[in-house]
């Protein structure tokens, strides 16, 4: 519920945050049905009573800027994963507070007196063994009872599939699981591992390790200190943009040299010299390896709270990022397929979007239909896919057949079309009328008189500078496809 | 039209397995080269579109591929049928001309095959930066004008398309089935000889080259005085 702290959320009105999905809401908001995680379409039309606010993960991280200076005082190495949600580790702790009940309270009673007068603000608590099976337990804790899990493993067993998604995605195979009757994490664990990587590969292996609590596994190997990157500045940085300018440079600069050695960081350590004042560091952790745009986004959010917040007093003079868990994981390269260039490809789609906005860097998927204009469901590029309206692999009898028009309006297009003898004779393209030396059809089509659509016929024209999809209704004609 | 037994029924899949060195040369002219730029030439009709979009089918199993689209009207149902992989097609619309060499040179830096619309009032030098960018780059290229045509030096292989016929539609039965396009392959790429061929489209991905039709003129392209090509 972190995104609900935040500067212009109205503190007495319904309050939903979303971006594709719902990522903080009220209690009342709560209490129509919405929950956490469902897409954002769906909690609009239950809440409409609410204030609707696009998500914003910058203003988060400042905000959570103090809670994690405050948490690094209790206990050091803090590890931040998202703004809202951090990871501690806590064997030197225990001993030092006597206990693990005793750490999660102190924790607990300390972040309340911090954030509770705000919204979202609660802290949540839980201790297990590994992040996975912590961050579970805090969603599970109370504001008022912090949730110690004793026995990790039967904890885990317990826990809904659906838990997965947010440490791996893996949509598919979580809904392929549930075909399968498998419900929880305990029937997962239950399976044999070989099996379920010749099935699932790497993200079945993936999913078999969180439910049997092996969690990530800590990469203890030397990292060689090269593959650090630092940027020194002769005149200190203070303005937002030259500070973003040169975190972007930098975490390019990382990856790219990372990538050269095969690996890629699941922490990395920022760290930014002031010119009056301390060094200040920050442990940023990841469930999958680090991309581009998801580094320097952190990079971002860091150094714009250590900005804004006065963490830097005289500003910036010497920036670095140092990888502090390396994995080959995932860094296999397929035979027939290029990883390296997808990272190239995301970063010029994102320019091209950028550039262009997000509605015009577009990614189709088949469904299923008629006419050629339906059987096409579009996703922006990068984003959650839409979901498909229409079945693809349903018979649908009377589509129009293969091969389809390479053009497409987005809507009919009207035309003028001659009909001698009720036969089509000649058609207008631009300003000059091209005879119609055959034809194919009518194929009728019977409109959803509900949804107040007409019947129509459908004609492929041929003429001597092509062929062209025609609609004929009303006895008016309109073009739904060239075959260019 | 074609050469006898070409067009029998018995003819299918594998044509290049039995076709003489003449039309494996032809073949050629389907597959695009990196850090070249293929212009297509024609009005909307004659399959260029479907045609430009086969030609990112072969790239688009190693990487993902780009369709610039300047109108909106480009159909990735089409490409599909061509071959392309569904999850590495993208389509990228622009229709503003002073974006487009932007957006193009986005593309360029990191896309290794692109289809590109060319709106009508791109400036010259922009064109040619950009065919320099994607040599630099290694990124096969396919254009085709929405105006006049590109400027010369711009295109290393140019692909005329000279007509269209259609088979299966019978005024009223039957159904659109079988394209066949007659090219002219002219430019660097086409060793700077004018070639005539003929290509046939059943609505699959096997777009092949059927028949060559006739070597009518030897001319050089390269050294002509040559305004910009229609």
């Amino acid at each position: 519920m972190w995104s609900l702290i935040r500067s212009d959320a109205p503190s007495d009105e319904p309050v939903l945050v979303v971006d594709d999905r719902v990522t903080g809401a009220t209690e009342d908001v709560l209490a129509a049905g919405v929950t956490l995680g469902m897409p954002r379409r769906d909690a609009e039309a239950m809440a409409p009573f609410a204030t609707v606010l696009v998500r914003d993960l910058a203003e988060e991280a400042r905000y959570f800027e103090p809670v994690v200076e405050m948490v690094e005082n209790l206990v050091p190495r803090v590890e931040v994963m998202s703004p809202g949600l951090l990871f501690v580790p806590v064997a030197g702790a225990v001993r030092f507070y006597g206990g693990e009940g005793p750490l999660a309270t102190g924790v607990a009673k300390d972040l309340d007196g911090l954030t509770a007068d705000r919204r979202g603000g609660e802290a949540l608590v839980g201790i297990a063994d590994g992040p996975f099976a912590a961050r579970w337990a805090a969603a599970t804790a109370t504001s008022d009872e912090p949730h110690v899990v004793t026995d990790t493993i039967g904890f885990l067993s317990q826990l809904d599939l659906s838990t997965l998604r947010e440490t791996m995605g893996g949509e598919e195979m979580i809904d392929t699981f549930r075909w399968l009757g498998i419900s929880t994490l305990g029937d997962l664990a239950r399976l044999p591992r070989d099996t379920l990587a010749s099935r699932f590969g790497n993200p079945g292996v993936l999913a078999h390790r969180l439910s049997t609590g092996e969690d990530r596994p800590v990469n203890s190997r030397e990292i060689p200190p090269e593959l650090g990157v630092q940027m020194a500045f002769e005149e200190p940085l203070e303005s937002l943009d030259a500070v973003a300018f040169a975190g972007r440079n930098l975490a390019e600069r990382l990856l790219k040299g990372l990538r050269a050695a095969g690996v890629a960081p699941h922490t990395v350590l920022v760290t930014a010299e002031a010119a009056f004042g301390p060094t200040r560091e920050r442990i940023w952790r990841s469930a999958d390896p680090f991309t581009e745009k998801a580094l320097t986004d952190r990079m971002w959010w860091q150094l714009r709270a250590w900005v804004e917040t006065a963490g830097v007093p005289g500003g910036i003079v010497r920036l670095s990022i140092t990888p502090t868990d390396l994995s080959g994981e995932g860094r296999q390269l397929g035979m027939a397929t290029d990883e390296s260039s997808g990272i190239e490809v995301d970063r010029a789609l994102a320019r091209a979007q950028a550039l262009l906005g997000p509605d015009r860097v577009l990614q189709g998927r088949a469904q299923g239909g008629r006419m050629p204009g339906e059987r096409v469901v579009w996703s922006r590029w990068g984003e959650p896919e839409v979901e498909r309206e229409r079945d693809p692999d349903a018979p649908w009898p009377g589509a129009t057949p293969s091969p389809s028009p390479a053009l497409v309006p987005p809507r009919l297009q009207p035309i003028d079309l001659e009909w001698d003898d009720g036969m089509p004779s000649r058609i207008r393209l631009g300003s000059r009328w091209e005879p119609v030396l055959t034809w194919s059809g009518p194929w009728r089509l019977s409109g959803r008189w509900w949804a107040g659509e007409r019947d129509a016929d459908r004609y492929q024209l041929v003429t001597s500078v092509g062929a062209f999809l025609c609609v004929v209704s009303e006895g008016k004609a309109f073009l739904a496809g060239v075959y260019d | 039209m074609g050469i006898d037994g070409v067009t029998s029924a018995g003819f299918a899949a594998d044509i290049t397995a039995s076709l003489s060195p003449q039309y494996i040369r032809e073949e050629g002219f389907l597959h695009l080269q990196p850090g070249r730029v293929t212009e297509l030439i024609g009005v909307p009709g004659t399959g260029l579109t479907r045609l430009g979009l086969k030609l990112l089918a072969e790239p688009s199993r190693v990487a993902p591929v780009v369709a610039l689209d300047t109108r909106g009207w480009i159909s990735p149902e089409a490409a599909w049928e061509t071959g392309v992989l569904a999850e590495r097609l993208i389509i990228v619309r622009c229709d503003d001309p002073i974006l487009w060499p932007k957006v193009t040179a986005a593309l360029l830096d990191g896309v290794r095959a692109v289809y590109a619309e060319v709106p009508a009032r791109i400036k010259d030098h922009d064109l040619r930066r950009l065919t320099a960018l994607a040599r630099a780059r290694r990124v096969a290229v396919v254009m085709r004008s929405m105006g006049n045509g590109l400027p010369t030096g711009i295109a290393h292989l140019r692909l005329r398309a000279l007509g269209v016929t259609w088979e299966g539609a019978n005024r009223g039965h039957g159904k659109l089935k079988k394209r066949r396009l007659m090219l002219e392959a002219s430019g660097r790429g086409a060793a700077g000889i004018t070639r005539r061929f003929e290509v046939e489209d059943e609505g699959t991905d096997a777009v092949r080259v059927v028949s060559d039709v006739v070597v009518d003129q030897v001319r050089r392209a390269v050294g002509r005085a040559g305004s910009r090509s229609r």
